[in-house]
């Protein structure tokens, strides 16, 4: 798979309106629908490139969430909504929901090894999610004193 | 020189409090909130200490009075339209010297619009309802499932945000609620599978799943984690945990009763 062929898009397009059902169903309004969804298809885009070029799972996820978690930052105050809001909805394509239901599946089934290991995985996506929005709000929150510092 | 009554102050500070925690904010976004409104009512002086399930504020009068108040928190859930537009009012606001009858008339303003923000749901049930199917099925041709995948899917998603509503008027906690809600997503996903040929559960049943993942929950805990709201981010993780661990317990659980009635 190329980085930046149909394909892409077309995940890209998918995530899009997959996060664009998800703010309506939570009671958003308004042009900020259209950049929270645009928030999840970056994510979900960021992190099939970074794959493509580094091959590690958990480091695309640590760039993607980065990525998206520092456009809501720069996106979030012009639309007068909160940080947090956009965040939500970007990091939904990412929070392991497949490994979860894989690992289930596996402890169903008796097969203890491998169950371990999607477990494993599926724990350590979720830890590399939160250390990277735990790094760009404390980063933030440290510019933006500096900023009223100066 | 505060004109307005502490009372009616601390009514309102407790009132926006509420209704951004049950909506699913951040506990430091609702300290904020709430010293902003008290201070532009003229009590400068406020200390507040929220947990995601109470909210504790008092408020110091020129006199030296201090005037506490307590609020119980229950049944969160996500509702983010409610957050956005409430920040957007209370950041609008600003200190300002005014006369007794304008203070008087801005709070009477002030509470009459979170009213109808508390009351005021801007898209109409149905169309959240299938909103919830949609963001269901694109998941599902997000993990590679095919156009009848999809179309299954988002049945399952708006069947299961529909009957989500009625759930959560039984007021069950989140553990049970979001067992019973993966149970349907199972049970549903495996029905259709009799009648429906050539589809493959796994992704139908994440697309449904991915309803249900707290994302909500994460992003809160990290967040008041590092703004140093320890207690606050602790509850929130733990909250995280309780729901993965229904949404795996109900999906489970489910596979197995229909694995033993031998279809």
């Amino acid at each position: 798979m190329q980085p930046f062929d149909t394909l892409t898009l077309m995940q890209f397009i998918w995530a899009f309106l997959a996060i664009l059902g998800f703010s309506i169903r939570s009671n958003l309004k308004g042009i900020r629908i259209i950049f929270t969804a645009l928030s999840g298809g970056l994510c979900w885009a960021f992190y099939l490139v970074t794959l493509y070029y580094s091959k590690s799972m958990l480091f695309s996820v640590f760039v993607a969430i980065i990525l998206v978690c520092i456009y809501s930052e720069i996106v979030a105050p012009h639309l007068k909504t909160p940080v947090s809001v956009f965040v939500t909805c970007a990091i939904i394509p990412l929070v392991p929901g497949r490994g979860l239901f894989n690992s289930m599946q596996l402890y169903i089934a008796g097969d203890n090894l491998n169950a371990s290991k999607t477990i494993l995985q599926t724990l350590l996506i979720a830890g590399t999610i939160s250390i990277a929005i735990a790094l760009v709000s404390s980063v933030t929150n440290l510019i933006n004193k500096l900023m009223n510092r100066f | 020189m505060p004109k307005v009554s502490s009372q009616q102050v601390l009514e309102l500070a407790l009132e926006i409090g509420r209704i951004i925690l049950q909506s699913g904010g951040t506990t430091n976004r609702v300290e904020l909130m709430m010293k902003k409104v008290c201070n532009c009512f003229g009590y400068p002086e406020t200390e507040s200490y929220v947990t995601p399930t109470g909210i504790f504020i008092s408020i110091k009068d020129e006199n030296g009075n201090i005037f506490t108040s307590i609020k119980r928190i229950e049944n969160r859930r996500i509702d983010l339209g409610k957050i956005t537009r409430i920040s957007k009012m209370v950041n609008c606001m600003e200190v300002k010297p005014l006369s007794e009858q304008e203070l008087q008339q801005q709070l009477v303003n002030f509470t009459e619009e979170l009213k109808k923000i508390d009351n005021d749901n801007p898209w109409s049930p149905w169309i959240r309802d299938l909103c919830g199917g949609a963001t269901s099925g694109f998941f599902c041709l997000l993990f590679g499932g095919s156009w009848m995948e999809f179309a299954v899917a988002f049945f399952i998603g708006t069947v299961v945000t529909f009957s989500l509503k009625y759930l959560e008027r039984l007021a069950f906690n989140n553990f049970l609620l979001n067992a019973i809600a993966a149970a349907l997503i199972v049970l549903l996903a495996k029905t259709l599978d009799i009648f429906i040929p050539y589809i493959r559960l796994d992704n139908i049943i994440i697309g449904g799943i991915m309803l249900l993942v707290p994302g909500l929950s994460i992003t809160n805990a990290i967040r008041d984690t590092m703004s140093g709201d320890l207690v606050a981010g602790t509850a929130r993780a733990v909250e995280a945990l309780f729901i993965t661990v229904g949404i795996v317990a109900g999906s489970a659980s489910m596979l197995k009763i229909w694995s033993m009635c031998g279809f």
